[in-house]
């Protein structure tokens, strides 16, 4: 099936007419979701539904590249490109209160990791991938002993390096597009594949990715000279660290995963549920900006 | 002002469509300043109503004639807004549902 990228309403297989027909009844409607995709994505300007489809398959079109290229193609143009993100913009100097709301948000964020890696797990049969998702629980919740602490660990430590506390980072309530991204990535989880749901998380790494440079990225996750600053508390660095100086292979390793076992059928789900995801990530990326802003005016 | 599927709109930069993006897609209509004006969705209708208020406070003008946008919804918006023979410069970006997240003289 082919699901809208917008509010995840299926169409058959293949089946882009009806796609174009769903976008344009929602633009009557002058539905800003919808509205606003078509406005980034596809074309500003009004075309008809007989061109809109055709615009539409090409946009879902693999083109002999593959799914990873694909799916890192559209990531690096809505991330990291000429026009990147706002929140990849503020991340390009040290801003406290921009990590403070990094902290506040990010648990949550990882809270779900966590349970979406499970229920990747939980669907799947294969040892491979058993392995893997297993592997991510533990470094992102549990670590290894004390040499080693989770990547939870290490933001709260960062949190706490920056004037928050323990429990001021585990009881804040998450701001409302951290929580509407939180229960689509459940929601996926529990009601759509395993690979559907490995490609909706894992294929959201790549915002920390240092090799995207060769796929068209114009900007790092954040400004490298930060890890040099005598500014910077160390527990700053040892959290952004963990993400940069990470074997930048790793973070592709989902995305082979996916592209291996992925049938052919299954292609537009996959690449439907990473459009829904993506989307909502950034959304959950302006929740950290705000978040950061609500910390400003605090002061 | 230019006009739009036959209504007057305050003038913008944005010439096909959606005077604050110009898209063509949607039916959005909203009175700005007393003028129906065409907007893609009624997100765009709220950043541009709140863009004009914005920049009549800050200036303490009566009218807007002219506002030029050049920019998105990432990178936020440069613009310059005209009324007579005054001009303002100013910078402004809003989070996903609308909502002003920073606006800033130029």
């Amino acid at each position: 099936m082919v699901s809208c990228p917008v509010c995840y309403e299926s169409h058959s297989q293949g089946d882009f007419y009806s796609l174009s027909t769903h976008f344009l009844k929602m633009a009557k409607k002058s539905d800003y979701s919808h509205v606003s995709w078509l406005n980034r994505n596809i074309v500003k300007y009004r075309v008809s539904e007989e061109d809109l489809e055709k615009r539409l398959e090409r946009f879902y079109s693999l083109d002999g590249k593959g799914l990873k290229r694909w799916i890192i193609d559209d990531f690096v143009k809505i991330f990291r490109g000429d026009n990147p993100h706002p929140f990849i913009l503020a991340m390009q100097k040290y801003d406290v209160n921009l990590l403070k709301g990094y902290v506040i948000e990010h648990h949550h964020f990882l809270k779900q990791w966590i349970k979406s890696c499970a229920y990747v797990i939980a669907k799947s049969d294969y040892d491979e991938i058993h392995d893997y998702e297993l592997e991510n629980i533990i470094t992102e919740m549990q670590g290894v002993g004390k040499n080693e602490p989770s990547h939870h660990e290490l933001l709260i430590q960062m949190g706490i390096s920056l004037g928050l506390t323990r429990d001021e980072i585990l009881n804040a309530k998450p701001l409302p597009a951290t929580k509407k991204a939180v229960d689509l990535w459940n929601r996926i989880g529990r009601d759509r594949t395993w690979i559907e749901t490995m490609v909706a998380m894992h294929s959201l790494e790549l915002i920390a990715n240092r090799d995207l440079g060769r796929y068209g990225a114009k900007y790092p996750y954040f400004d490298p000279e930060i890890l040099k600053s005598d500014k910077v508390t160390s527990q700053v660095k040892a959290f952004l660290k963990e993400g940069y100086e990470a074997d930048v292979s790793h973070s592709y390793v989902a995305l082979d995963l996916i592209e291996k076992y992925g049938k052919e059928e299954e292609m537009e789900d996959i690449q439907s549920a990473y459009l829904v995801s993506s989307r909502a990530f950034s959304d959950y990326l302006d929740a950290r900006m705000e978040r950061g802003e609500m910390y400003k005016n605090k002061q | 002002m230019q006009e739009w599927k036959g209504v007057r709109c305050i003038k913008t930069n944005n010439e096909k469509g959606c005077a604050l993006c110009d898209a063509t897609w949607g039916e959005y209509y909203r009175d700005i300043e007393g003028e129906r004006t065409f907007f893609c969705c009624n997100i765009c209708a709220d950043i541009f109503e709140s863009m004009v208020n914005n920049v009549k406070k800050r200036t303490g003008w009566g009218f807007i004639d002219y506002i030029n946008l050049e920019g998105n919804y990432n990178r936020g918006r440069e613009c310059e807004a005209r009324s007579g023979d005054k001009i303002y410069r100013y910078y402004f970006r809003t989070y996903g549902d609308g909502r002003m997240m920073k606006f800033e003289d130029r």
